[in-house]
């Protein structure tokens, strides 16, 4: 992947987009589910479907943020982009009978900490931390998932869905490094110890707190379907490997931070890290619905249907 | 709109003999000029209007709910007050019925050529005549002209793929179709300016459903509209000094906005102040209040006002949509979330072609030179009405001539009376030309660029005030009195004047 020209790339965004109705969700192949799949399926499209739903709010909180009118109008694509996915994968939901009525899946709790948390605070975050956090998240979850799910799934309108949202993914991973590598630029030791210091503001600190479980749960949810713990890792590596192919890349201090906590979370030996971790999960777990606070609005843009 | 770019049919027709002056647009602008010159004794008048009535804008703007956003005793002629204005911001219909007013009072219907679209105006240098071609390729000609075509005269629509595509019925701001009939319609509203947001709160109310798409949210104001008491407009009636006393006072009070508008200063704060409190007392869910939030120093881009606009978008049958539009599809419009919205009407409440880049059909100067061709960097001019190289000629609403922040009209009234000025004194001085000298244009625009670049216009917004590569050609960066100071005074030495031989 080499450095990209923003302004293409937006010309290029704008050019190739698609929509829903461009897919037949009618198609033949849901039948190719199999029986044994479809429950785990179920809860594995939900988290996904959800995740897309994070990764879009925090594209918005990035346009808002943006420091220039290209990557401004870039992440409010991205953003729209993002909602995009999780729309399909509703449909895809919809398609293999996965949703009960029309309603929404609901997210996990980590999930909704994490939602909770974008709505408070992810307008108010620095572009330089979201613009290193959402690549992670896009790399590991998105790219892991994804790629396992096409493994696994034989209906030809998965295939079809994915490789659109594939498309787009790539491209918002190409702007992400590339974003990354900008924020590094140039930067002197005052200019990264600046970029650092928000690590203190309590509103970050809830944002890693939600945020660390995040991965551990999923970590969780892709084993239960079966998907090998080395494939996650291997998409985590890869955004340590493209995130520093440059020194640019390497002297933002938040891809450092980000880097060393995906080994973390790799090194499943790393006790000290896991077990915690670990308890936080199984604690938030027990969470009563009833005591997390009412999903915001966006949330609720979130559709199937191809047409409105 | 009329394609006023195409060539004339090719037998000219001479249509009447020379007129003093020939005026191009009946709007507030020609029928204003044509008063000030019959004042100054200056009858030998043609107003050309490529519409069959007079009243631009307020003609052609008749969507429901258009009304000015400057109080009306402001938004009228000091020299014609109106002591009937019903509200404070009067609709549409009541501004078209002020201005047929005029052209009874004033007997202007005798200037008027209706249904004459020009497509050309040329300087023919063998006679010092100016020559406008119409569409029907009939010619009038005038010893002075001016150019009063509108500053927003023709609509503009988005640049998005499939525009005519769309089976379903579309309807543009500006053109408004009465004969459709909104009740249980499924309608989308594109756009969200000064037009929408005025329509948006009327149709909510006739539709089925409303859909608004919006690119940039704008800064609104709370709008202290009311309607005039019996007594006072009784008192207007009988003592107008009465009314010019509250015109002054409302001149005043927008002149102070200037201070917000224009300049970035703790007014500015104050008014962003303002806007967001009107935000959050009318609309309560926050991500709702996110959407509409703008993101760009107040001022940028026009201010809004309306008390109305939040509560409409509210409303169960009316929702906002942000998603940024990538197609018009035959049955409605695609987002990039991946939804097709269906419609069975599309409302364009998308403004207007700004000029500020050219011109909106060729004028010639001197030498066969192109206006267009000299405009094509931004817009230019002396004091916004003379070009140097297009003699006797004078634009109304010219290069960085607009308000931000006041009444249009009392910008126009400085405009009316220098060019009467001008023109006085081509007729009585039997001048063949009098050309304002590229000397003092040059010096006039460095003046003005410098004192653009420290306004909120110039901050970093896209609005339609800047050209494609952020020049400002159209507003005036000073107070409405500033500008009327420039107008005041006609400095001859800045023009050069050749006698008729
Ligand atoms: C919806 C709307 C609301 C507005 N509200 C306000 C407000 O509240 N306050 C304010 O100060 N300003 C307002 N304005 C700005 C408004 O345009 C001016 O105030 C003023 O009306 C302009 O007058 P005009 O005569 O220059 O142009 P117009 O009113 O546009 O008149 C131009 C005339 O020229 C004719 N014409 C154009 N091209 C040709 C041609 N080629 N040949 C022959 N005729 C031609 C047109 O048909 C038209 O009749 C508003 C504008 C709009 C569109
Ligand atoms: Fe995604």
């Amino acid at each position: 992947m080499a450095k990209i020209d923003l302004d293409k790339m937006l010309e290029k965004v704008k050019a190739t987009q698609w929509s829903l109705a461009d897919i037949d969700w009618d198609a033949p192949g849901a039948e190719l589910i199999t029986y044994e799949q479809w429950p785990k399926l179920k809860d594995f499209m939900a988290d996904l479907m959800w995740i897309e739903h994070v990764g879009a709010r925090a594209f918005a909180a990035m346009s808002r943020k943006a420091p220039t009118e290209t990557l401004r109008q870039m992440y409010s694509y991205f953003h729209a982009e993002e909602q995009r996915h999780a729309n399909a994968e509703m449909a895809l939901m919809k398609r293999w009978g996965m949703l009960e009525g029309d309603v929404i899946p609901e997210p996990n709790v980590n999930l909704r900490l994490v939602i909770e948390w974008l709505d408070r605070y992810a307008d108010d975050m620095p572009f330089y931390i979201l613009g290193a956090v959402i690549p992670m998240l896009e790399i590991a979850l998105d790219g892991a998932l994804c790629t396992f799910l096409l493994e696994t799934v034989a209906d030809p309108v998965c295939h079809q869905a994915f490789e659109r949202i594939n498309d787009d993914e790539s491209r918002h991973l190409g702007v992400g490094f590339t974003v990354m590598e900008m924020q590094g630029h140039n930067k002197t030791t005052i200019g990264i110890i600046k970029m650092i210091a928000p690590i203190v503001d309590p509103r970050l600190l809830l944002g890693i707190a939600s945020y660390v479980p995040l991965l551990n749960k999923m970590r969780d949810n892709i084993m239960d379907m079966g998907l090998p713990e080395e494939k996650l890792y291997a998409a985590m590596r890869k955004f340590e490997k493209i995130g520093g192919r440059t020194a640019d890349g390497r002297r933002n201090p938040w891809y450092q931070i980000i880097q060393t906590h995906g080994k973390f979370v790799v090194n499943r030996s790393n006790r000290f890290y896991h077990a915690p971790v670990d308890a936080a999960v199984k604690l938030t777990g027990l969470i009563p619905r009833r005591m997390l606070p009412a999903v915001p609005s966006w949330v609720k843009e979130l559709t199937w249907q191809p047409t409105a | 709109m009329t394609d006023t770019k195409s060539s004339p049919a090719p037998s000219k027709l001479e249509k009447e003999n020379p007129a003093s002056v020939i005026i191009i647009g009946a709007g507030f602008a020609g029928l204003g000029m044509a008063i000030r010159l019959q004042q100054a004794g200056v009858t030998d008048i043609v107003i050309l209007e490529r519409a069959n009535d007079v009243g631009g804008t307020w003609r052609d703007n008749q969507y429901p709910g258009a009304a000015c956003d400057i109080p009306s005793n402001l938004y009228s002629y000091s020299f014609a007050p109106n002591p009937d204005w019903s509200r404070s911001f009067s609709g549409s219909g009541e501004i078209l019925d002020y201005i047929h007013h005029l052209m009874k009072e004033f007997q202007l219907q005798r200037y008027v050529r209706c249904g004459k679209n020009v497509v050309d105006v040329i300087f023919d240098e063998k006679s010092a005549l100016w020559k406008a071609t119409t569409s029907e390729g009939e010619v009038f000609t005038g010893r002075a002209a001016v150019m009063a075509q509108g500053p927003l005269s023709n609509a503009g629509f988005p640049d998005i793929d499939g525009i005519e595509d769309f089976k379903g019925h579309k309807i543009h701001s500006a053109r408004w179709d009465h004969d459709y009939d909104f009740r249980g319609k499924k309608v989308a509203v594109i756009g969200t300016g000064a037009s929408a947001i005025q329509i948006i709160p009327e149709l909510v109310k006739e539709v089925d459903h409303l859909t608004v798409f919006q690119r940039t949210p704008g800064w609104v104001m709370p709008r202290p509209d009311f309607e005039t008491p019996d007594w006072n407009k009784k008192l207007f009636r009988k003592m107008p000094a009465a009314q010019a006393a509250l015109r002054q006072v409302l001149f005043l009070a927008h002149e102070s906005m200037a201070l917000a508008v224009i300049w970035s200063s703790p007014l500015t704060r104050l008014a962003e102040r303002l806007g967001r409190w009107h935000l959050r007392n009318q609309v309560k869910d926050k991500w709702l209040r996110r959407q509409l939030s703008p993101s760009y120093r107040i001022g940028c881009k026009r201010v809004l006002v309306s008390n109305e606009y939040y509560p409409a978008l509210q409303r169960k049958n009316c929702k906002l949509i942000t998603w940024p539009m990538y197609k018009i599809s035959h049955k409605g419009i695609r987002t990039v979330e991946g939804v097709e919205h269906q419609f069975d009407c599309i409302v364009f409440a998308t403004g207007f072609e700004v000029s500020n880049a050219g011109t909106p059909f060729p004028v010639k100067g001197l030498g066969g030179r192109l206006l267009d061709d000299e405009w094509s960097g931004g817009a230019q001019a002396y004091k916004s009405i003379n070009v140097a190289g297009y003699p006797n000629l004078f634009f109304m609403f010219g290069p960085n001539s607009g308000p931000g922040h006041n009444s249009a009209l009392v910008y126009m009234e400085s405009q009316l009376d220098y060019a009467v000025k001008g023109i006085k004194k081509i007729l009585d001085g039997d001048l063949r030309t009098l050309d304002v000298k590229p000397k003092a244009q040059t010096q006039h625009n460095n003046a003005i660029q410098k004192r653009l670049a420290k306004t909120n216009w110039n901050s970093g917004c896209m609005s339609w005030y800047l050209t494609a590569d952020g020049f400002n050609a159209t507003m005036y960066p000073g107070f409405a009195t500033q500008y009327a100071n420039q107008m005041k005074t006609f400095e001859e030495d800045d023009y050069m004047v050749v006698p008729a031989a």
